[in-house]
Order: structure tokens, then C-alpha cells, then sequence
């Protein structure tokens, strides 16, 4: 059975085909049509699901959409007359939206796609907890979801078992965490979507002496529950979420590109703390509630590795499960498993264990791009190029590494990534300022080989998807400046032989010649999406400053 | 001396149309080049999908879904699988033969209707041959299958409408196409002529008025593309599309050519100009007279499109291009055509 999940028309427009309760294929939109967070119907990416599967639309028996449009227009209307006459120009604009695309979803999926039957709208945050249950290791476990909103709810907690999932609270709009941080990080000059990750970067630079100033726009409770003081913000009231009281509170908003300085690094590091504080209270909340022994988090929110870690680490649950597309691309394969497994009975799959959902190409489909672009390269005999990339890692080069199929969600995992020496003192810099072109206090993550993790790092275990961090040991401090952070964490993600295949061979083998059981891992991309295609990277590659390209067992060198 | 290749495609520099520049690059290229920046950001390309809604536009509503062009090579194969398999539509499948088509081809196609239980139309003629006897040995300069592709695309487009098919598949190549996916979509590739083919367009014009429109045997026939066209929407009224999946799926032959071979048996003939083509015998002498003529074929255009959208490569497209056939192949062609030793 072939249960096709979508989501769209917000960002993170994503398809993703199930095949009897297994995910088949997945992928955003945004990778095909190059445009950040896409928010578009997923036409492409729904045709590269099709074609990993060898099916047309005529093979698929369900298609299910991630939110309830409905519902979700209805809280979207209501807003909007409750904030009646400061609302009407967001009204005018957001209508055209609501008809044109938002409520047309039915008519889309029939036009674009043939598909006839009707369609299966699962709730926004049900989609984010099945995204998170189903593709988790537990048969039976509580779950956490938090993101900015969804038709009402903006988080919600409850708890699933085998092929059932029962939502027991939401927490709704206008109180919701990861709208807080959107708009503090809009705040901050950063773009929403695209610079809340920047924030979190920010605030481990900077003192947590705004609290005092946060505790008065957010009334947190002790089961993690909280209210956002109205007084502070202009929800659909025009451009900016915030208003002139919260300006009059924090300071003046900075400006897009403005020098960056203590204010800014404090504001920053303050609603990092007090979202880890509304995060560890609702973890510990459900863990009383439920009493279960796992925890599965999904939304957008949980792509703060900071929080997640501490979750991990200062709950009573015994193990944490991360969705590692946490964030509206996930809720596509959520509401599929939902559809699957819970309404139509298909049983449960494996966990999922990689990432690696999207396309992938031969060598010779990349021989073709590189000999009619005229591209020099050489063949390296598989065994061998392990070694010859590991030479060149430890000699402190900058690789671009294509390997397998493209990964799914916001993280390159080794399969679109580019890698670089974590102990060397200037890459990181380099990385930032001459290849990825973004600020230079961002940090890098490391991929890591899973059996010398605690050799390095407290307070983390297996960590597959880089969806966590961890504290470098006292005695390990100084030995990699370019994935460690100001606050000596770093963001992490491990590798098994199992799972990782020739990346796991390769870090291995750069630990022989370094001592250091890890590399640097940063996605392949230039301020744009991650690349998906042979001649993206090359173009990528070309225009950056990466010292060699290795696509299969292909090297490209300058 | 032979004229230089284009460094990305295979054409040759063959003034007006086709120049090089200073690096090497011909104009198709950078017209391509130029195309291809200047597209607009939602220009998608062809996806499977729009395929599908043309399709399901059809289905059902006549006896037949579609009308299959089949040659019995691995491109037209490959298209009727996937209309019949994939798409799970009820085609009629037509073969044309114009006396030069090889048995091996035809025992090929015979083999595909067999396995896929479809119907099939066979239609052999010799109409064409003194046309083609009259192109060698007046040694006109213009292209034999470009005419001869006149006369295949009317009879299909007859059949199509006396069965009142609405839409007409072939095995074209991604590289068999040019233009947007818009302009393909609304014109269909029948109706494109970019500049590479200006030369040879303008030769079919020229032999065109000089040997068919005065001869009394071919008074009905197509003058060009276009008057196929209007004779398909005025005398048959046929508003057939003709389109083929292989635009709208990624990927080529590595792709398609395993499938056909274990589902269908199928397997590449002897011997065909291009290499790894099944295309019928004339194509050795038409080839030949157009690289003699123009300094490329039509196939090195076709070729050159492959290259463009990363289909081959250039020194794949280059081997398929050889022309090492020996004489004793063009030899037995033209003594069909009463003509050895005239190419």
C-alpha cells in the first residue's frame, strides 16, 4: 500500500512516499526549485518520489495532507477579527493566500496530481507526534510537539502505542514558543525560518541578563504551559510581530546586517534559557502525567540541539526520540505514517535509521555532467579514496563529499556535506567567511564516530541525526577549535559503520592519521538549498572556495 | 579539411547557422547557455506528472487511448511499455515501413505487440522509393529522413484520426526536442524548427519544388512539417497531440533499455546508424549524403541536444556519430535504390 504525505503553502513544502508503512522516498521542494523553505505545492519533489519507487499516481491508495486547512483558516479569520481594525491590511493580504492556494489544497492535488479519491487531512501537531512516534525505535512512549502554530494548537503533548496515538493537550494560539522565538530572532535582524539557528548560535556568546525582561512577556507555569503577555506583540497587525512596548522593554530592534553587540548577544542567550526552561518544564510535565519511559519530540522547536540535549540529559525519561525533519517537512511524513499505521491499520516498520531518503546518482550520471562541462577529474578505486580524502582532510583541506542518496530534512549527514579538519584553528573562519558566506561566530558541527563519543564529549550518546550537543571533556578543550563553541559544546552527530557506510570509513580513517575520532560536517550548499544534483555541487564547488570535490568515487581537484 | 566541433556539443562550424567562437563554443550552445539562465524560476521543466494529466484528459473516451508510433527500436519500445505498463493505457500501435526497414526491426516490433496483447497496424509501402532513388542520384542536398518523416507523420496522424485517437505517442529522445517545456507542450515537437536545421530545412524546400511538386505521383504529398499539420487539422480533423514519455521522465536508454530487455526480450540489432540505434537502412545513405552536404546529420543534432541536457556525453555522442560501417552496407542500400557508387 502506497500512502503518499504532503505539506505545503507555509514552508518546508515536502513530499514523502510510504510503502506499506515504510518510507520510500522524501524530499522538499526547496532542493528541486532552489528556493529556500519553498512553501510551493510539491510537485517535483512528489514526481521524485514516484520515480524512487518506480509508481505513477494510479499505484498510490492514499494521499494525506499535514494540517487541517479548515480549522486552521477558521483561527486564522478569528484573529483577525479579534485584532479588527489593526488586522485589516494583513487581512487583504492574507486572504488572496487563504483562497488562491491554502483552501484549494483538494483541487491541487486533483489537478496537479490525478489523484481522485478523497483526501486525508491529519491535525497539524498529530502529524508532528506520528512523524516522531512511528519513526522511533519504541513500542510505546509519551510525546512532546512544539512549533509556532498549526490549525490552533502550537504544542501539544499526549501519549502513543503500537499504531495509536492519543493527543491529551494543547497549548494554543497566539502561546506559542516557537513563534516567540521567530519573532525575538525577527527582532534581532535575522529572517525568520532561516535565522532562528543563528540565534541560538548567538546566544551562547552572550549573558542571560534579559530574563527578568522575558518573564514579563512570558507567564511560564510549572507544567511548562505559559502565556505570551499580548501587550508586547501586534500579531497580524502588520510587517513586525512585536510592538513599540517590547521595544521599549528590550531596546530597539536591530536592523538586518547592523553591527552585532552585548544587548543583542543577551537577548538572544535570555530566550534561549527561558525557551530550554518552558521545554524541560513540559518534558517533566508529561513524563509525570504519562509515566512513560520514552519521549518522542517533533515541530520545529526541536531543532534547538541546546534544548534537546538538556531534555535528554535533565529528564526522568529514559530515552529521547528526535524527528529528524522536526520541523513542517517531517509533519508530511507524520501525516502519511498517521494514515498508515493508525487509520488504516498497516503495521509498524523499523525505526527509521537514516536520513538518506532523497535522489541519488550513478557515477556515470556524474561522469556526464563532469566530462561535458569539461571538467577534470579521476576515477579512485573505492578502497583507496577513503585514505587519499582522509590525507587531505588531515593536511587541512576542504572537501566537498557527494556521496548516496540526498539526505532528508535540514541536516547534511555525509551524504551532501562538506567536510574540513576540526582541529585546525582557521577553517572555521575560513568556512564561514570564504565558502559559506555567513557570520563568522556560527558554529560547526562534527560527525563523530560513535565508540569514542564519551571519550570526548558528556552528556551524549547515540546522536544519528545531529540533533543534539555535547560538552567537550576538560582534557579534550583546545584539541578542536572549529567545531567547538564559545560555551565548549558542540553540535554532533554519530556514526556507525552500520549506518554510515564509506563515511564512517572515512572518518575512521582520518582518526588513524590525527588521533581525533571526528571530522567537520557542514551541509553543501552556498546560502541556498542544499545541493541535490551532480551539478549543483559542482557549481557549488566551483564558485566556493573548497579545495576538492569527491561525487561516488570521482575527484575533482583544483 | 575537416571543419572544427563545437568543445561541448558535436557540430561542426557550418556557416550562416552553425559558428564557432573564439573559445570554441558554437551559437546552439550558447543560445542554450542563455536559455537556460534566462529561465524563468518557476519553469519546472516537463514532469511525469504533467504527462499523466494529458493523458488522463483522453483516457478512456475511444476505443484507443493513443496511437503508438513503433519502429521497434529501444526509444519507441521503451515508450509503448511504459504507455501500456506504467500509464495502463489502451494503445493501437502503428509500424510504418517504407521497404527499408530491416527484418530484425520488424521481428522486433512484432515481438512487443505480442507480449504487450496490444493491436497493431502494420503498413508497408513502396510509394517513396523513387523519391528516394531521385534524391541520390540528382545528389540533392536534402535530408532523406526529413522527407521521409513527412510521409510517416501523415499516415499517422490518418490513422490517428480514423480511429479518432487524440493522442499520438512516439519514442522521440529528450534530445528529439527543442524549445521550452511550454512551447513543447503547446506546439508539440513536430512543430519546432530552431536554427541548426535551417540548412537542411531550406534544402528540403528547394527539392521539394523542383521533384515532388511536379511529379504527378506525388501531388498529395507534404511539402513540410507544417503542411502535415494542417492537413492532419483540415483534411483528416485531427486534433491529435504527439508527445512521448521520454521528455518527461529523467534519465535516458540506461534507464529504459534494461527494462525493455527483461520485460520484453528486447535486444539492439546488428547493425543501425547511430551505434545503439535500430533506425532503418536508408538512415547509412541519408547520414552520409547530410555530413557530406552540411558537414552534420540530423542525428548529430539530436546527439548535441543529449549532450545539452546531460543525457551523454560528448565522447559517447562522438563514438554513436562514427561513421566505420563498411562500403558493402552503404553498397547493398543503394543497389536497392539502383544506385551504387553514386554517395
Amino acid at each position: 500500500m502506497y500512502v503518499l504525505g504532503l505539506s505545503c503553502y507555509y514552508h518546508d513544502s515536502c513530499a514523502v512516499l510510504l510503502k506499506d508503512g515504510v518510507v520510500v522516498a522524501a524530499a522538499q521542494e526547496e532542493r528541486f526549485n532552489r528556493d529556500k523553505y519553498s512553501p510551493v505545492f510539491p510537485i517535483q519533489a512528489v514526481n521524485y518520489c514516484f520515480q524512487e519507487a518506480g509508481i505513477t499516481i494510479y499505484d498510490v491508495d492514499e494521499v494525506a495532507f499535514y494540517e487541517k486547512m479548515f480549522l486552521k483558516f477558521e483561527r486564522s479569520m478569528l484573529s483577525h477579527i479579534l485584532g479588527y481594525p489593526f488586522t485589516l491590511r494583513n487581512f487583504i493580504d492574507t486572504v488572496p493566500l487563504w483562497l488562491k492556494d491554502r483552501l484549494a489544497v483538494p483541487y491541487y492535488v486533483e489537478e496537479e496530481l490525478r489523484f481522485k479519491k478523497p483526501l486525508w487531512f491529519v491535525k497539524h501537531h498529530l502529524s508532528h507526534a506520528s512523524s516522531s512516534f512511528f519513526a522511533s525505535p519504541f513500542p510505546r512512549a509519551a510525546f512532546l510537539t512544539v512549533d509556532g502554530v498549526g490549525e490552533y494548537a502550537c504544542a501539544s503533548w499526549g501519549v502513543a502505542e503500537g499504531s495509536s496515538i492519543t493527543l491529551r493537550k494543547e497549548l494554543h494560539y497566539p502561546h506559542s514558543l516557537g513563534l516567540l522565538y521567530s519573532i525575538v530572532t525577527a527582532y534581532l535582524g535575522y529572517r525568520v525560518f532561516s535565522g532562528e539557528g543563528k540565534v541560538m548560535a548567538l546566544a551562547e556568546l552572550g549573558e542571560p541578563t534579559y530574563l527578568d525582561q522575558f518573564r514579563r512577556i512570558v507567564d511560564i507555569r510549572d507544567d511548562g504551559s505559559f502565556s505570551l503577555n499580548l501587550d508586547y506583540f501586534a500579531f497580524n497587525r502588520g510587517d513586525k510581530m512585536h510592538n513599540r512596548r517590547f521595544e521599549a522593554l528590550f531596546g530597539p530592534a536591530r536592523q538586518e546586517n547592523a553591527e552585532l553587540d552585548d544587548r543583542h548577544r543577551a537577548i538572544a542567550c535570555s530566550l534561549q534559557r527561558i525557551t530550554e526552561e518552558i521545554l524541560l518544564k513540559m518534558a517533566r510535565h508529561v513524563h509525570k502525567q504519562t509515566g512513560e519511559e520514552y519521549l518522542c519530540l517533533a515541530g520545529g522547536v526541536f531543532l534547538n540541539v541546546t534544548a534537546n540535549s538538556r531534555i535528554r540529559n535533565e529528564t526522568p525519561f529514559r530515552d529521547v526520540f528526535i524527528q529528524p525533519s522536526a520541523g513542517d517537512a517531517g509533519a508530511a511524513l507524520g501525516a502519511a505514517a498517521y494514515v498508515s499505521h493508525t487509520m488504516l491499520g498497516v503495521p509498524r516498520a523499523a525505526p527509521l535509521r537514516s536520513c538518506a531518503l532523497g535522489g541519488q546518482y550513478t557515477t556515470r550520471q556524474i561522469e556526464v555532467v563532469l566530462r561535458n562541462k569539461r571538467t577534470k577529474y579521476r576515477t579512485v578505486d573505492p578502497a583507496a579514496l577513503v585514505d587519499e580524502i582522509a590525507d587531505r582532510l588531515a593536511a587541512g583541506k576542504v572537501v566537498g563529499w557527494f556521496q548516496g542518496r540526498m539526505e532528508f530534512g535540514p541536516r547534511a549527514l555525509g551524504n551532501r556535506s562538506i567536510l574540513a579538519h576540526p582541529g585546525s584553528p582557521d577553517v572555521k573562519e575560513r568556512l564561514n567567511l570564504v565558502i559559506k558566506h555567513r557570520e563568522p561566530y556560527r558554529p560547526f558541527a562534527a560527525s563523530v564516530l560513535r565508540e569514542h563519543v564519551e571519550d570526548w564529549f558528556e552528556g551524549i550518546g547515540d546522536s544519528p541525526f545531529m540533533l543534539e550537543v555535547g560538552r567537550l571533556r576538560v582534557d579534550k578543550q583546545g584539541r578542536i577549535p572549529a567545531v567547538t563553541h564559545a560555551n565548549q559544546t558542540s553540535r554532533i552527530q554519530t556514526l556507525t559503520r552500520e549506518e554510515n557506510g564509506i563515511y564512517y570509513d572515512l572518518v575512521a580513517a582520518f582518526h588513524a592519521r590525527t588521533g581525533l575520532p571526528m571530522v567537520l560536517n557542514t551541509s553543501f550548499n552556498e546560502d541556498e538549498p542544499i545541493v541535490r544534483t551532480p551539478a549543483e555541487a559542482l557549481r557549488c564547488y566551483e564558485e566556493s572556495g573548497m579545495d576538492c570535490l569527491v561525487m561516488e568515487n570521482l575527484l575533482i581537484e583544483r | 579539411m575537416t571543419a572544427p566541433i563545437c568543445v561541448r556539443c558535436v557540430l561542426p562550424h557550418a556557416p550562416p547557422d552553425i559558428l564557432l567562437d573564439a573559445e570554441g563554443v558554437c551559437n546552439i550552445c550558447r543560445n542554450f547557455e542563455a536559455e537556460e539562465r534566462a529561465a524563468a524560476s518557476d519553469d519546472r521543466g516537463l514532469l511525469e506528472t504533467d504527462f499523466l494529466k494529458i493523458l488522463d484528459k483522453h483516457r478512456g473516451k475511444q476505443e484507443y487511448d493513443c496511437l503508438c508510433m513503433l519502429s521497434g527500436g529501444k526509444d519507441s519500445t521503451a515508450a509503448l511499455y511504459y504507455v501500456k505498463e506504467k500509464y495502463k493505457l489502451n494503445p493501437l500501435v502503428f509500424t510504418f515501413n517504407q521497404g527499408f526497414v530491416p527484418e530484425e526491426h520488424l521481428a522486433s516490433a512484432q515481438k512487443t505487440v505480442d507480449k504487450l496483447k496490444v493491436d497493431w497496424i502494420y503498413f508497408q509501402t513502396p510509394f517513396m522509393k523513387d523519391m528516394f532513388r531521385k534524391i541520390v542520384q540528382t545528389r540533392s542536398k536534402v535530408v532523406i529522413c526529413g522527407i521521409c518523416s513527412l510521409w510517416y507523420m501523415l499516415k499517422t496522424y490518418e490513422i490517428a484520426a480514423q480511429f479518432n485517437v487524440p493522442i499520438i505517442i512516439s519514442g522521440w529522445t529528450k534530445g528529439q526536442t527543442t524549445g521550452s517545456s511550454r512551447s513543447v507542450l503547446s506546439k508539440c515537437a513536430c512543430d519546432q524548427n530552431p536554427d541548426e536545421f535551417k540548412a537542411m530545412t531550406a534544402a528540403t524546400k528547394d527539392f521539394m519544388e523542383k521533384h515532388v511538386k511536379t511529379d504527378p505521383k506525388y501531388k498529395d504529398f507534404p511539402m513540410s512539417m507544417a503542411d502535415v499539420m494542417q492537413t492532419a487539422k483540415t483534411k483528416y480533423k485531427s486534433k491529435a497531440v504527439v508527445l512521448s514519455p521520454h521528455w518527461f521522465v529523467p534519465g535516458g536508454p540506461e534507464e529504459y533499455v534494461p527494462v525493455i530487455q527483461e520485460k520484453l526480450g528486447w535486444d539492439y540489432p546488428e547493425r543501425s546508424y547511430p551505434k545503439k540505434s535500430t533506425n532503418c537502412d536508408l538512415n547509412f545513405v541519408a547520414s552520409k549524403l547530410a555530413v557530406k552536404n552540411f558537414g552534420y546529420s540530423h542525428y548529430h543534432i539530436e546527439m548535441s541536444n543529449m549532450i545539452r541536457l546531460g543525457v551523454v556525453t560528448r565522447e559517447e555522442a562522438l563514438e554513436h556519430l562514427k561513421m566505420d560501417y563498411g562500403e558493402e552496407v552503404l553498397g547493398d542500400i543503394l543497389a536497392k535504390l539502383d544506385s551504387r557508387g553514386m554517395v
